[in-house]
């Protein structure tokens, strides 16, 4: 009997033991991160399906291809890339940062600078391969902060654009292209109401990005670009503010009854089936129609830049971010300047329905539309950063404008425009 | 009669004086060493004990009071985004900010408004659906399996699925609503219907909760009962009310409890519902706005004041409820 109670304690002892020491491991792995060179490149995306999905595993095999850097791709789903957002600050909170990650350009960056979190990439990454002269004002700007570089743009999507189904507004005997100004188009979707059976502009309000979306190119059509700056950098005038809420509100009499409920996609199908006549979102509605059967460009369906912003090319991009801090940082700068090349940017945009950021792109590899938009984008005059995707106002004043549009402007109304333009000036 | 329970009385008395005699009858056949110092036998006790719920201990108290305590840390300072925390000021301004915000009042009225409604609500269509399930219906464990089988889905499933529900133009419950001459309403987005329309989802989806609780709680009634009530000339309706309900107090208050506690949580079929952090106006909730000011606006430290407050509210649900059992003796 006391040799069983010895080895019992014995055995007990070694438990305990092994309890405080597996304890301690794990609280000492809390402390781990960062590494050394030999480690591989983490790369976290938010590219996990579709389109997206194939064009960036087209790029990561250009790269592999071409680099012998061993890699650690994460894809981190969600819309907006909203979890991979949260799962970045999560990851740099506990300072234990990937090599780069896909982060919108722009102001959006200013969050990771001004904590240093971002390391200066101008003689290793932008002074090779001719990037600087290849890259036209509008995205080189948005690559730097504080006129350092920190990321490498790969893909532009444009916002200003108005699509249409054609057979719709021919029947309601409109020409998209003779629409000049904001007002212009809210009458062409009353005409679109009392000629045919379908709705004059399908509009998806399930999140409020789509509506600041829209109302940025409303703005943008009735003020112009330089009051655009002017809001996008706190100097706004109310008035104007409210003045194209108040067109939005009468554009509103046209969507689609079930706009509360939808996601663009929904509401763009909308078009697809000759249920709508009009559509404005990002160039990536273009993909769904393009992915349609039967459905092509210029004989079903076409696209005209949003009325009154001709000329102008308003700018969402995708860019990779330099961390200051994390593994492997001779493998990163080997990534990064692998994404600003020609090879890397024809296999990403081709498959994702974005052009490439690199003016001196051939355009013989991409479809009728994109080359269409590279043509545009070429011959822009001005290249506008989007506000819904951050790229022109920094993270909170962002969430303050979706904050505005989701609880003053959910339901658009002339009164509702006075409290939302408010909202939109106090968010800065 | 009366002298034997005298003698059972006396032969106590005696063995009770008997240092070597146990009351269980037995007699201690080996000596304690540690039988005059109560603190040495505590200490051994404590000491053999140690291996076995100290590291279950230790990994609870790091991982989830430990974390809680550093939220709440983190709720003392001002930490914006990445910015490092100065814990040598520690102040309850973000609990100040919050109460001065009218964002946070509207989303702890909604939060009350959801806890309440959506709980009594449930407890009251689980409790009659319990009923009928319990008068030996036929299919009854079909019927029991569809009333469940909500609660077995994802939020993100059910959320879309409402969404489709609450279509405007050709969705369900508009359909229904037309057909019985009410019109047709914007639920979602409908800033007034939002709140209603969310809780509405939620009891579908839970009250197959309460009802499975109730169950339980009607099956452990004697059928003697319902047998009584019924020979004293009650109506039914008036023995569940006066004979049943009243004995399922137990499964009431451990179904709301449980429901409150869903509640609270409700942020996944918000978050789904809207595709990120801005729910339909009317439906932000505390914990839509905990996470939308840590992730979206990056104000972490107000986040956690909000946290530390969204816990305080599920430690004074609970705590009545462990109260209760420990009262009991359930505990």
């Amino acid at each position: 009997m006391s040799d069983n109670d010895l080895s019992r304690r014995s055995y007990l002892k070694g438990a305990s033991a092994a309890g405080a020491a597996s304890l301690a491991g794990l609280t000492g792995c809390l402390g781990l991160g960062g590494g050394g060179g030999s480690d591989p490149v983490e790369l976290l995306h938010g590219w996990s399906g579709g389109d997206g999905a194939s064009a960036f595993e087209a790029m990561h095999e250009g790269f592999q291809k071409e680099h012998d850097v061993e890699t650690n791709v994460k894809p981190i789903g969600g819309s907006g890339n909203t979890t991979l957002d949260a799962r970045i600050s999560t990851r740099l909170g506990n300072d234990d940062p990937p090599s780069s990650w896909a982060e919108w350009p722009g102001q959006n960056l200013t969050q990771f600078t001004s904590e240093d979190l971002l390391g200066d990439i101008e003689s290793d990454v932008w002074e090779e391969n001719g990037m600087k002269d290849a890259y036209l004002e509008g995205p080189k700007e948005a690559a730097q902060v504080g006129g350092s570089y920190v990321a490498v743009p790969t893909n532009i999507h444009r916002i200003n654009n108005l699509f249409f189904n054609k057979s719709v507004v021919e029947s309601a005997g409109i020409d998209p292209a003779g629409l000049e100004s904001p007002a212009d188009l809210v009458e062409a979707a009353a005409t679109v109401e009392e000629e045919t059976d379908a709705v004059g502009f399908s509009h998806a309000m399930s999140s409020p990005w789509t509506t600041l979306q829209l109302w940025a190119c409303v703005f943008l059509g009735e003020h112009g670009e330089s009051a655009y700056d002017d809001f996008i950098s706190g100097e706004g005038d109310q008035d104007a503010v409210q003045s194209s809420l108040e067109t939005v509100a009468e554009l509103s009499a046209h969507f689609n009854e079930d706009a509360g409920t939808v996601g663009f996609q929904e509401a763009n199908q909308k078009v697809i089936d000759g249920g709508a006549a009009f559509f404005d979102q990002g160039d990536w509605a273009a993909q769904q129609y393009i992915s349609q059967e039967g459905f092509e460009f210029e004989s079903e369906w076409g696209h005209v830049p949003f009325p009154g912003t001709d000329g102008l090319y308003s700018l969402n991009m995708d860019s990779w971010v330099y961390s200051a801090d994390g593994p492997n940082p001779e493998g990163t700068k080997e990534w990064l300047r692998y994404v600003g090349t020609k090879d890397a940017q024809v296999r990403f945009n081709t498959r994702k329905g974005s052009i490439p950021p690199r003016s001196d792109v051939s355009t013989e590899e991409f479809g009728p539309f994109q080359t269409s938009q590279i043509e545009e984008f070429q011959n822009s005059k001005a290249q506008p950063p989007s506000i819904a995707h951050g790229l022109a106002v920094a993270p909170e004043t962002l969430t303050n404008l979706k904050n505005a549009v989701s609880n003053e402007f959910s339901n658009p109304s002339m009164d509702a425009a006075a409290n939302a333009a408010e909202a939109f000036m106090n968010a800065f | 009669m009366i002298d034997r329970i005298h003698e059972a009385v006396r032969a106590r008395g005696e063995s009770e004086g008997d240092g070597d005699a146990r009351t269980d009858g037995g007699t201690a056949t080996v000596a304690d060493d540690d039988a005059g110092s109560f603190f040495g036998s505590v200490s051994r006790d404590f000491l053999g004990s140690l291996p076995f719920w100290l590291p279950p201990f230790a990994l609870m108290g790091f991982f989830v009071y430990g974390a809680i305590g550093w939220n709440f840390a983190l709720s003392l300072v001002n930490v914006q985004q990445f910015n490092q925390p100065n814990y040598s000021q520690l102040d309850f301004d973000q609990y100040l900010r919050a109460f001065g915000d009218p964002s946070f009042i509207s989303a702890a009225q909604n939060t009350a408004v959801l806890l309440v409604a959506f709980t009594l609500a449930c407890l009251v269509v689980g409790l009659l659906v319990a009923i009928l399930v319990d008068r030996h219906v036929r299919f009854e464990n079909t019927f029991r399996t569809i009333y469940l089988l909500p609660m077995s889905l994802s939020f993100v499933v059910t959320a879309q699925f409402w969404l489709w529900l609450y279509n405007f133009d050709n969705g369900l419950v508009n359909v229904v609503t037309q057909a019985l001459g009410l019109g047709r309403y914007k639920w979602i987005s409908n800033p007034e219907l939002a709140l209603g329309a969310v809780v509405f989802a939620l009891i579908w989806q839970f009250s197959g909760y309460a009802m499975v609780v109730y169950l339980a709680g009607l099956r452990a009634i004697p059928d003697e009962h319902y047998e009584a009530a019924r020979v004293d000339g009650a109506s039914t309706l008036k023995m569940y009310w006066r004979v049943i309900v009243p004995q399922l107090k137990g499964a009431t208050i451990s179904a709301s409890v449980v429901l409150m506690v869903f509640a609270l949580k409700a942020f996944d079929f918000l978050y789904a519902l809207a595709g990120g952090f801005f729910p339909p106006k009317g439906t932000d909730i505390l914990s839509t706005m905990m996470v939308r000011q840590a992730f979206s606006a990056g104000n972490r430290s107000y986040a956690a004041a909000i946290g530390i407050m969204l816990f305080l509210l599920a430690i004074a649900i609970v705590a009545p409820y462990l109260t209760y059992q420990y009262r009991r003796g359930e505990l």
